[in-house]
């Protein structure tokens, strides 16, 4: 068990460092540079920028002074764009808003999915089905850009119980209510429909004919023998989650205008800012890849039928 | 002679009537037709896709997409009232509220001559179309019209053709490529596969929507058929990964199976056993997985045309539309609504029809959501 952590959390590294490469070299790519202003600077001041920043090196040399910089140092780079502070600080600065956003809708998503899943599964063919698993499939069915203006509409414009747009530091913790419920609309779905039918598939299984059979309560039999089985595809499924949950965090950052990570990645992209943009994209590729591992040991304790070997 | 003959070698039951074969996708057709939901999203899908190619023909009875008519900004949606009816409501309402601020109860001699010059100017204002002259303000806007005085309608007709373009594009691209790498990967096995599955699973690992956004963002072109292509091209080269497992997994299932043996000790090639013997023993699960991929491949460039990466004015999609959108929608929520709900509603009926198809194919299926 030891042996299969560590070598999956070794397995890490090498994935990170591909994903680095292919973003180094897919962002130079593109025609274009980070000094490219609107207007356009004199040869020589483009000249002495390039070389402060040394892009004026092979780009092979230029690679490898980024890898050893963010290997040994930790350090992502100037950003080519904002003058005045280094990617990290951006980053640090940005990163707690959109992890906030990213933990606070994944809970919401696992805690009511799989609570609205088990009532759903128990009481089958009733209201207390359909009516959960309707809102399900409209969740499922509603891409987040149309639930947020929609909301946003209704709650914020038309009743105005709640504010358009802004975060924590300004508006207070009402702010984060829509970015929270647009964004884990779509988890809450899926795993609300993927923990229903996986908890009726095990209701009937054997083990838990016998558990009944030796007579123990309806409480015991759901809670320690069928919700531990039936949480399997449930905790399989929190690693694509996890991906999307970043995916769509880009698109409600931009809606309610949250102060998060996200913006960079289409902003960096536009400005060639590439150190900025590499950053972003380094810490959100780390954070999947951490949460895939967690998630693919979490599976190996879960259920005892795997064995790493 | 040699008809009769064929008659008598089929099989018959114990009246002399012929037995008719049920094969596996005729079984999942009936238990399709079963399922009401998945037939009307079969319906409204169907639906959908006729009217984006009839609107093709140039005849078809709708306003242009791009046609700017600055007068009809911003008009409300109305079925029975013209757009000249709408415009005069709108120029009155603004009149007497500005008379009301300026302390007036009624309106003064200057603007019920401005009234009554625009009543002119609707009566008689003509515009040349595909070479007929019509009466402009004699138009009807059933779902308003837009920032730019541009049918909302004929903008979501048209964004429909390009949403449900790019989801047929990507679907088949995905079959294509994916069908493609999962069969030689299945078939061969050893060091191809062991390659092709690292391959695919390290793309596994890459957050690529992310990955997709900095490519349109990077090669942004202002050349619009440049942008559909890069669109096509970014959605494409992430679409196939899931379709190559699943055929991989099936092809491994079949490939030791009694009949692929059969065929290979009758010396079939390789290719036609794949073609002609594994494929079509898989066709039910591709069928399944592209009917509920389709809306991904929607959703996907949605969501790029959302964030101002993909289609853009004066062209449309429905992601791009409900982007337009999203400024003025207190003002002028139509612009909203309608684009929106015409998304949801192809969204919904497609993922019905694609369970439906899913429950149809697989009917003990473990990973039924």
């Amino acid at each position: 068990m030891t042996k299969f952590i560590i070598k999956r959390l070794l397995s890490i590294f090498p994935t990170l460092l591909i994903v680095i490469t292919i973003c180094f070299f897919l962002v130079r790519m593109a025609p274009g540079g980070p000094f490219d202003l609107e207007k356009t600077l004199p040869k020589v001041i483009q000249d002495n920028m390039k070389k402060k920043y040394h892009m004026d090196e092979p780009l092979w040399k230029q690679y490898g002074r980024y890898v050893t910089d963010l290997v040994f140092k930790l350090d992502f780079g100037p950003s080519y764009r904002y003058q005045d502070h280094d990617v990290s600080y951006y980053i640090g600065k940005s990163l707690p808003n959109s992890a906030m956003l990213g933990i606070i809708a994944l809970s919401l998503a696992v805690f009511l999915g799989v609570g609205v899943g088990i009532i759903s599964a128990l009481k089958q063919n009733t209201l207390a089905d359909y009516i959960p698993m309707s809102i399900a499939v409209i969740g499922i069915s509603v891409p987040n850009f149309v639930v947020g203006p929609v909301l946003m509409y209704y709650l914020a414009l038309k009743w105005q119980w709640l504010p358009t747009s802004g975060w924590i530091m300004e508006g207070g913790p009402k702010t984060i209510i829509m970015p929270a419920i647009t964004l884990s609309l779509v988890f809450f779905a899926y795993i609300a429909r993927l923990s229903r039918s996986s908890l009726l598939e095990v209701l009937r299984s054997d083990y838990i004919r016998t558990a009944r059979a030796k007579g123990l309560s309806g409480r015991v039999v759901i809670f320690k023998h069928a919700l531990k089985g039936a949480m399997l595809p449930v905790v399989s499924y929190l690693g694509p989650a996890f991906s999307f949950i970043i995916t769509g965090s880009v698109v409600v950052e931009s809606i309610f205008r949250v102060p998060g990570l996200a913006k960079f990645f289409v902003q960096s992209a536009l400005n060639r800012d590439y150190t900025l943009l590499l950053g972003a994209l380094i810490i959100y590729s780390s954070i999947l890849m951490v949460a895939n591992f967690v998630v693919d040991v979490a599976y190996s304790f879960i259920d005892p039928r795997i064995s790493y070997k | 002679m040699n008809t009769q003959e064929k008659n008598n070698s089929q099989p018959v039951n114990e009246f002399n009537q012929p037995i008719k074969g049920v094969s596996l996708n005729l079984d999942a057709w009936r238990r399709l037709k079963k399922n009401k939901m998945a037939i009307g999203g079969l319906f409204v899908v169907l639906f959908y896709i006729l009217i984006a190619s009839l609107a093709f023909i140039p005849g078809f009875p709708i306003h242009s997409y791009d046609k700017i008519i600055l007068d009809h900004q911003h008009l409300p949606p109305s079925l029975t009232k013209t757009a000249g009816d709408l415009l005069y409501e709108k120029t009155e309402k603004k009149l007497s509220a500005i008379a009301k601020k300026r302390g007036r109860e009624s309106l003064n001699e200057e603007e019920i001559q401005e009234l009554k010059d625009l009543r002119h100017q609707i009566e008689n204002e003509t515009m040349e179309e595909d070479g007929k002259t019509i009466k402009v303000h004699q138009r009807r806007y059933l779902f308003g019209t837009d920032y730019h005085g541009r049918d909302m309608l004929a903008r979501i007709v048209f964004g429909s053709q390009v949403s449900i373009g790019i989801g047929i594009v990507g679907t088949l691209t995905a079959m294509l490529i994916g069908i493609t790498i999962g069969s030689i990967a299945g078939y061969s096995g050893g060091r191809t596969d062991y390659f092709l599955v690292r391959f695919i699973d390290i793309m596994y690992s890459l957050p690529y929507m992310i990955l997709v956004i900095i490519f349109m963002a990077m090669f942004k072109s202002d050349n619009q058929i440049q942008r559909i292509i890069n669109l096509y091209i970014a959605i494409a080269m992430v679409s196939w990964l899931t379709m190559a497992r699943i055929v991989r997994g099936q092809f491994i299932s079949l490939k030791n199976s009694e009949f692929v043996e059969a065929a290979r000790s009758i010396g079939a090639s390789k290719t036609h056993i794949i073609i002609r013997h594994i494929l079509p023993n898989t066709l039910g699960i591709i069928i399944v997985f592209s009917t509920l991929s389709f809306p991904q491949f929607i959703l996907a460039e949605a969501f790029l045309s959302f964030l101002g990466l993909g289609i853009s004015a004066p062209f449309a999609s429905w992601g791009s539309l409900i982007s337009d959108a999203v400024e003025g929608m207190d003002l002028f929520p139509w612009r909203l609504f309608f684009p929106a709900a015409a998304m949801t509603i192809f969204l919904f009926a497609m993922n019905f029809l694609g369970d439906g198809l899913r429950d149809a194919f697989d009917p003990q299926s473990k990973n039924r959501l």
